[in-house]
C-alpha cells in the first residue's frame, strides 16, 4: 500500500534524505521517500494505516524533535 | 520564556545581545564573567542543535551535520577562541532561519497560485441547499454552481444552462457555453446562469487539485545540476571530515604545529563539512524555477527540463488551436432562400446587443444593421431578436431543435457552425474559423531572438491554411495535411537534426508528438488528461509569449544553479586550501558555511521572479 503523509519540521534535503533512509529500513517499509521541497513523505508499506503511522512518527521523532507527520 | 526560546529569531536576537555583552566584557578583561556570558549566548542558541547532535551519537551517525556542529563550536571554546566558538552557533542558526524563511516562501508562493478551487460547495441535501467544505462532498451528489461562483469539484451539468470563463484553467479566453452533459472542471467560473451539477471527481482528484500534484511531483524529476549535487554531497562529508582528523593529527605529531592550533584548523574544517549550502540551493534554484514559472501559467514538470528549453535549438507547431485560435472570423456562408446580404444584415443586428465574444466578432459583418426591439440571450444557445416584426434566431443546433426549427439540410456539414433561423424557418449558416493569434508573430520573433534556429509548422490543417498562416508568420517551414503519424515522423527528423526541439501543440491528437519531442508543450489543455500526461510543460494559458517567457525563465534557473555550484565549491575549496597552509581562521569558515548557504538561498530566490527581458513586447 502506498501512503502519502506531509511532513514538516526537517532542516535540509540532505536530513531528509537521512531520515528517509532510516524510515526505509524499517521493517515492514519497502520504501520511503521525502520530497524536502514540497514537504511530502511517500511510503511502501505492508503494514496496517495507524501501525504504520506511529512507526514513522517515531522514526521521525528519534531522528529530531521538531519533525512531524500528518495524515 | 519557553515559547520565546522556541522562535528562532527570539533566539538569534538575545543570543546575538549576549554575544555582544560577552565580546564587550572580554574586551574590558572582565573574562570569566565574559565565558559566562558567551555560554549562556551559545546555550541559547544552539541548545536545539546540541540536542540533535545527541539524537545523532545515538543513531551512530557520526557525520551527522548538527553533530560536526556541535564539535566545531563546543572545540573552539575549548582552545580558547570563545568569541569564534559562539559566533560559529549563532550565524548557523542565522543561516538555518534565513533557509527556512526562503524555502517557506517558495512553498508558500506554488500553494497561492494553485488556489484556484473555493474551499465551500454548496450541495442539495434531500432539496435543501446546504454549504459544506468543498473537501466533503461526495461524487454523486448535486452541486448547486450561481453566477460568479467557481466550480468545486469536477462535475457534469445535470440542469441549467451558463457560459463559463475556464481561463484561470485552461487559459481560454472564450467562455464555454455548458448545458447538460457539459464537464465542468473545478475553478471554472459560471458567469451567467445557475447550474446544478453532479459531481464526479472528489476535490483531492479534481482538475485543480491535480494542477498542485503536478507541480509538487515536478520537483521529484531531479536536473543534472541536482543530481550532480547530491552526489557530490555523498563523498562531499566524509573527505572533508577525514581531511580535518588527517590535519589534527600529523602536523603535531611531525612538529610541524603544536597540537592547539592544528585542532583549531581541524575544527574550522568541521565548521565547513557541511555541503548543505549546495544540497539546498541548487535544487532550491529549480523549485524557485518551477514555482516561479508555474505563477506565470508555465507548469515544467521537472527541473530535468530546465537545461532543454534553456538549449532550445528548433521548434514544431501545431497550427489549429496553438498558432491559431481565440478570435473568430466566418470563413464561410450559407444561405437558404434569401441574399447573402440579407443574412449577414440578420445576423450583425442580432447580435448587435450582446457582448459575447464571438458576438462581437459577428456584428461587424455588415454595416446594414437594423435596431433590434428585443434581444433575449439564451446562455450556452444563442440568441433570440426581434427584428421588424420578424423573429431572428442566431445560435447553435440546440437553440434551433428548441424552437422547433427544422435543420436537417445542416446535418451533414460540420458541426459547430453558427445556424441562422428567421420566423422558425432555418435561412442560413456560418462556418466560424479562428484566426492567426495576435501575439503569435512577436512570440516567434522573440524565440528567434532567443537562439531559436528553426520554426516549423505540422498540421493536418489544408493546404492553404496551413500555408497561409506559415507565411504570415514567417515560419521556416510547414508541412500540411498530415496524419498524426505523419506529424509523429517529420517531427523526428527535426529532433536527429538539432540540439533540443520542441513541440507546441494543444494536446488533441497529438500525445504522442508531445511525448517524442525533448520538450513537448501542450498549450491551453488542462481539461485534458492525456495531454497533460504526455507533455512536459503545459502552459495553462493559451498565449504564444509563455514561450519565450518559459525560455528565459530556464535560462535564469540553470545560470542561479551554476552560480549557486561555483560560488559554493569556490569558497569551501578556498577556505580548504588557506586552512591547509595555516590561514584558516574560523569567521572564514562560519561564512564559508552560512553565509554562503544564505547568499546562494538568497540568489536562488531571484528564480521565482520574472527574467526581465525587453525582447519580449507585451502582446
Amino acid at each position: 500500500m502506498k501512503i502519502k503523509y506531509t511532513i514538516t519540521g526537517l532542516d535540509c534535503p540532505n536530513c531528509a534524505a537521512k531520515l528517509a533512509d532510516k524510515m526505509s529500513a524499517l521493517d515492514g517499509v519497502d520504501s520511503a521517500k521525502i520530497n524536502f521541497l514540497t514537504e511530502k513523505l511517500t511510503v511502501e508499506t505492508s503494514l496496517e494505516e495507524n501501525a504504520a503511522y506511529a512507526l514513522l512518527q517515531d522514526a521521525a521523532s528519534a531522528f529530531s524533535r521538531d519533525v512531524k507527520i500528518e495524515k | 520564556m519557553k515559547k520565546l526560546l522556541k522562535s528562532d529569531s527570539a533566539r538569534i536576537t538575545i543570543s546575538l545581545f549576549l554575544f555582544i555583552l560577552a565580546v564587550i566584557l572580554e574586551q574590558t578583561a572582565a573574562l570569566q564573567f565574559s565565558l559566562i556570558v558567551y555560554l549562556l549566548a551559545l546555550c541559547i542558541a544552539g541548545y536545539k542543535v546540541f540536542i540533535d547532535a545527541v539524537r545523532g551519537i545515538l543513531r551512530r551517525d557520526l557525520l551527522d551535520e548538527k553533530f560536526l556542529m556541535s564539535i566545531a563550536s563546543i572545540g573552539a571554546m575549548i582552545v580558547g577562541e570563545w568569541s569564534e566558538g559562539v559566533a560559529v552557533m549563532i550565524f548557523y542558526l542565522v543561516g538555518e532561519s534565513f533557509e527556512h524563511r526562503a524555502v517557506r516562501r517558495s512553498r508558500a508562493s506554488i500553494r497561492a497560485l494553485m488556489d484556484i478551487a473555493p474551499d465551500e460547495a454548496c450541495i442539495l441535501i434531500d432539496g435543501d441547499e446546504q454549504i459544506v467544505d468543498a473537501e466533503d462532498v461526495e461524487v454523486g451528489s448535486t452541486v448547486v454552481i450561481r453566477p460568479g461562483e467557481r466550480v468545486p469539484v469536477d462535475s457534469v451539468v445535470i440542469s441549467g444552462t451558463a457560459d463559463v470563463d475556464t481561463s484561470s484553467m485552461t487559459g481560454e479566453p472564450l467562455p464555454v457555453s455548458a448545458s447538460e452533459g457539459t464537464y465542468l472542471s473545478s475553478g471554472y467560473i459560471v458567469k451567467n446562469g445557475l447550474i446544478y451539477a453532479k459531481a464526479q471527481r472528489p476535490s483531492s482528484e479534481s482538475a485543480a487539485a491535480r494542477i498542485l500534484e503536478l507541480v509538487e511531483n515536478a520537483t521529484e524529476n531531479k536536473s543534472r545540476e541536482e543530481a550532480f549535487i547530491t552526489k557530490f554531497s555523498r563523498y562531499y562529508t566524509p573527505v572533508v571530515v577525514i581531511i580535518a582528523l588527517l590535519v589534527a593529527i600529523i602536523p603535531p605529531l611531525f612538529s610541524l604545529a603544536t597540537f592547539e592550533n592544528a585542532l583549531y584548523t581541524a575544527l574550522t574544517f568541521l565548521v565547513i563539512s557541511c555541503p548543505c549550502a549546495l544540497v539546498i540551493s541548487v535544487p532550491m534554484a529549480f523549485f524557485g524555477g518551477i514555482g516561479g514559472a508555474a505563477s506565470r501559467g508555465i507548469l515544467f514538470k521537472g527541473g530535468n527540463l530546465f537545461s532543454k528549453v534553456a538549449r532550445l535549438e528548433s521548434i514544431a507547431f501545431d497550427k489549429t488551436g496553438t498558432l491559431t485560435g481565440g478570435r473568430f472570423s466566418v470563413s464561410e456562408v450559407r444561405t437558404f432562400d434569401i441574399s447573402e446580404d440579407e443574412l449577414l444584415s440578420l445576423v450583425a443586428s442580432a447580435e448587435s446587443a450582446s457582448n459575447h465574444p464571438i458576438a462581437e466578432s459577428l456584428s461587424g459583418l455588415s454595416a446594414r444593421k437594423l435596431m433590434p426591439k428585443t434581444v433575449r440571450e439564451m446562455a450556452g444557445l444563442g440568441v433570440i431578436a426581434e427584428l421588424d416584426s420578424h423573429t431572428v434566431a442566431v445560435g447553435n443546433a440546440a437553440l434551433m431543435n428548441k424552437l422547433g426549427v427544422d435543420i436537417t439540410v445542416t446535418e451533414s456539414m460540420p458541426a459547430g457552425s453558427l445556424l441562422v433561423a428567421k420566423d422558425n424557418l432555418l435561412v442560413g449558416m456560418l462556418m466560424i474559423s479562428d484566426s492567426i493569434k495576435t501575439e503569435a508573430m512577436s512570440a516567434i520573433e522573440s524565440l528567434r531572438s532567443l537562439g531559436v534556429r528553426k520554426t516549423v509548422i505540422l498540421s493536418g490543417d489544408k493546404r492553404e491554411n496551413v500555408i497561409r498562416t506559415s507565411e504570415a508568420l514567417g515560419i521556416d517551414e510547414c508541412f500540411f495535411e498530415l496524419t498524426p503519424e505523419e506529424k509523429y515522423s517529420r517531427l523526428e527528423s527535426l529532433i536527429k537534426s538539432s540540439k533540443s526541439t520542441m513541440y507546441v501543440g494543444d494536446g488533441i491528437n497529438d500525445s504522442p508528438a508531445l511525448a517524442r519531442a525533448d520538450v513537448g508543450v501542450a498549450m491551453g489543455t488542462l481539461g485534458q488528461d492525456a495531454a497533460i500526461e504526455a507533455a512536459d510543460v503545459v502552459i495553462m494559458s493559451d498565449n504564444l509569449t509563455k514561450l519565450p517567457e518559459a525560455v528565459l525563465i530556464a535560462r535564469k534557473t540553470i545560470n542561479i544553479s551554476w552560480q549557486n555550484i561555483i560560488f559554493a565549491l569556490g569558497v569551501k575549496g578556498l577556505i580548504l586550501i588557506l586552512g591547509l597552509f595555516g590561514y584558516a581562521n574560523m569567521w572564514f569558515a562560519v561564512f564559508a558555511d552560512v553565509g554562503v548557504a544564505v547568499l546562494a538561498i538568497l540568489n536562488s530566490m531571484r528564480a521565482l521572479k520574472a527574467p526581465k527581458n525587453k525582447k519580449i513586447s507585451a502582446a
